[in-house]
């Protein structure tokens, strides 16, 4: 799996290189656009992230000039801008997911993830974690086969954050997943509602399975605290 | 008709000049005719006296006197010519009188001479008839001494009824021209003014979202060409500035965010390595926690700058806004309840409004969300929906510690803070009601605070008046 970053901030493409050399990825780094194009010209990538503001020939222009040339390249879009017209207007260009800065790594990690799979996810109806089940159809949650009452909001929370185990989600992902960007970045929402997921699921058990990281987020999953 | 248009008062302007002209150009004129007529009719009477004078009366003794009579009936027969003539002696004898026999009257209309004038002279008499007869005299001294005075008059009547057709001519003509000119003008001046109105309603359909676009030129070398070309580069200057407004925030957004992506990956990379010791891990969190309010601060000052540029004005939409308060203060419901803060809301009935629904969103967000933190545990907020004279209103009240009156009129300011340390530990970034005015404003709304410190706020924002008409009756609740 060949992936092409292409961001002219140095400090970040490295590190996004660095995130997802760490998840077995083959990964090319171009800091501007027309080393871009001659890469995307020259080899088969699986997949392209794609900075907008670019020296050289902007990312909206490779993004044109891509699709032109290869229908089914996977292209995340990174933007700083984070305006409604104008995400719609590169998922109109052609765009398959777009990501705004400052975003969580986690979250870049997730959406490379789901467009490497390319076409619809194959999710179980039921998910497990450790003692915990959460039937996707019936919306029910069981935890050692005792069935456990959810608001629509609690529910939505426990089954977003059961979408990964194990990986962090933050703040600003969940508020964009459960609620809408109206509530980003002013109220302690996520926290409120985590912890009265807590009092639900958690609380009555010895195992805690939903887990806090400091500054960074929550996740499910067993296991020490981070 | 519209009594204040360009085109009416300029066909006014133009008929009133034309009126004063044509008056003026139609006295003129028919003073000079009736002076020539009059000039000519006079020279011809006294022409003929002299040429009496000259043919008959020269050499003329006593003993002629008495053929004179005839020789004049011979040669100018008066009474044929319908003229007036009189040959009277310098001692008042009357030698000949036309229209004696015929028409006594004329004659006696005229007084005879009772002493001969030293001059020729031009005399008018009336006449009971009507009209009057103009009569020239002049005097012929004969060698033997004797002076003889030769009157030879006519009636003035052609001469009037010429003037007076002149006058009828000119009394129907000259509206008549008026008129033609006032109806040519104004079709003129309508033409003319066409392409203005064209011009107008084009630049109506100029807003902030089209401003790429520019009148049409025409190449015609005329004001309006100028007019529209002024135009054109008043626009261009608007757009200028308003992407150089753009750019800004793109430029701005980007510059600011990168880093922080940055210092985010950095971050959570450190965090991630197991090496990580458990102090480094809490210092860790702290920056983690930091960036993140930067980074909320950044989206604030972003969100406000699209606002002041208009951005706003995307995604335009008529809907229920009673609806929306319900479903988010639903959604807020358990931020509320987990500081046993009770949430009324009185929303009864539909209430119309204009705008942009995400942005509205964030109003009642924002405003909720400073009346859960604010209030203590126990405590109530109400949110109210109501159309006063069909003007919505939103009211969000609470009971919580109110605001000092002399922070009162600052709060909408960008970073103001009551006390420095308490919303900071609320985790706000001070911007919370700057956006609430600004999207206010972007929708021609007022928004206004009353607070009363320890006993409570109440943020009350009105709206234009919107359509009474509802089109979207039966959202279902909850759907956002």
């Amino acid at each position: 799996m060949r992936i092409l970053v292409i961001e002219d901030e140095k400090k970040l493409s490295d590190l996004i290189a660095r995130a997802l050399r760490a998840e077995r990825y083959a990964v090319d780094v171009a800091y501007d656009g027309h080393a871009a194009w001659q890469m995307i010209e020259t080899y088969e990538y699986d997949l392209v992230i794609l900075d907008l503001m670019l020296p050289g020939l902007d990312g909206a222009e490779i993004l044109r000039r891509t699709r032109r040339r290869n229908h089914h390249l996977p292209i995340l879009i990174l933007t700083a801008l984070d305006a409604t017209d104008e995400k719609v207007r590169h998922f109109d260009a052609g765009a398959d997911d777009y990501l705004t800065k400052p975003f969580a790594f986690a979250e870049l990690l997730v959406r490379v993830k789901a467009l490497m799979r390319r076409g619809p996810v194959s999710r179980a109806s039921v998910v497990r974690v450790a003692d915990l089940e959460i039937d996707r159809l019936s919306q029910q949650v069981r935890r050692a086969g005792r069935k456990i009452e959810l608001t629509a909001k609690e529910y939505a929370l426990l089954e977003y954050l059961a979408t990964n185990p194990g990986r962090v989600f933050s703040r600003t992902m969940i508020i964009e997943h459960v609620w809408d960007q109206s509530f980003e970045g002013l109220t302690n929402i996520v926290d409120v509602y985590v912890r009265h997921l807590r009092t639900k699921v958690d609380d009555p058990f010895a195992t805690k399975l939903i887990r806090t990281v400091r500054g960074a987020g929550y996740y499910l999953g067993e296991g020490a605290e981070q | 008709m519209n009594t204040r248009s360009l085109s009416f008062r300029l066909v006014a302007w133009y008929a009133g000049l034309l009126v004063l002209v044509f008056l003026l150009l139609g006295a003129v004129m028919f003073a000079v005719v009736a002076s020539d007529l009059q000039a000519s009719m006079r020279n011809d009477q006294m022409r003929r006296a002299q040429q009496i004078a000259d043919t008959l009366l020269k050499g003329i003794s006593h003993s002629d006197e008495s053929t004179l009579a005839t020789s004049v009936e011979d040669l100018y027969a008066p009474e044929t010519n319908d003229r007036f003539i009189r040959i009277t002696r310098g001692d008042g004898t009357v030698l000949f009188e036309s229209h004696a026999s015929r028409n006594p009257r004329i004659a006696s209309e005229v007084p005879p001479l009772r002493q001969l004038p030293a001059s020729p002279f031009w005399r008018e008499v009336r006449l009971p008839e009507g009209g009057s007869l103009g009569i020239g005299t002049v005097i012929h001294q004969s060698s033997n001494g004797t002076r003889y005075a030769v009157e030879v008059g006519a009636r003035t009547a052609p001469i009037d009824a010429a003037l007076g057709r002149l006058l009828a001519a000119l009394a129907t003509g000259l509206p008549l021209a008026v008129a033609i000119a006032v109806i040519g003008g104004f079709l003129l001046v309508r033409r003319s003014l066409v392409p203005m109105e064209r011009i107008a309603r084009k630049a109506e359909d100029i807003t902030q979202h089209n401003l790429s676009e520019r009148l049409p030129v025409e190449r015609t070398g005329d004001e309006l060409e100028r007019l529209t070309l002024s135009l054109n580069r008043m626009i261009s200057r608007l757009e200028e500035a308003v992407q150089g407004s753009k750019r800004l925030v793109a430029d701005a957004s980007h510059e600011l965010r990168t880093p922080l992506t940055v210092m985010r990956g950095e971050l959570e990379s450190m965090a991630a390595d197991p090496q990580t010791s458990r102090r480094t891990r809490e210092m860790l969190a702290s920056l983690m926690e930091e960036v993140e309010r930067l980074a909320a601060v950044v989206d604030g000052l972003l969100a406000l700058s699209r606002l002041d540029t208009g951005e706003a004005s995307a995604a335009w939409v008529k809907f229920d806004l009673a609806e929306l308060v319900a479903t988010t203060a639903d959604q807020m419901s358990l931020l509320a309840e987990d500081r046993s803060i009770s949430v009324a809301c009185d929303a009864p009935q539909h209430v119309i409004v204009e705008g942009n629904r995400a942005r509205l969103k964030q109003v009642i967000v924002n405003l909720l969300d400073n009346a859960i933190k604010y209030t203590q545990k126990g405590g109530t907020v109400r949110l109210k929906v109501a159309s006063q004279n069909g003007q919505p209103t939103l009211e969000v009240s609470d009971t919580g510690i109110g605001i000092p009156p002399e922070a009162v009129p600052h709060v909408f300011e960008r970073f103001y803070r009551v006390e420095r340390s308490r919303s900071r530990e609320q985790g706000g970034a001070g911007l919370g009601l700057s956006i609430v005015k600004s999207i206010c404003a972007a929708h021609g709304a007022a928004v206004e605070v009353e607070s009363t410190p320890d006993q409570g706020s109440r943020f009350r924002i009105r709206f234009p008046l919107s359509a009474p008409e509802i089109e979207q009756p039966n959202l279902p609740r909850g759907a956002a």
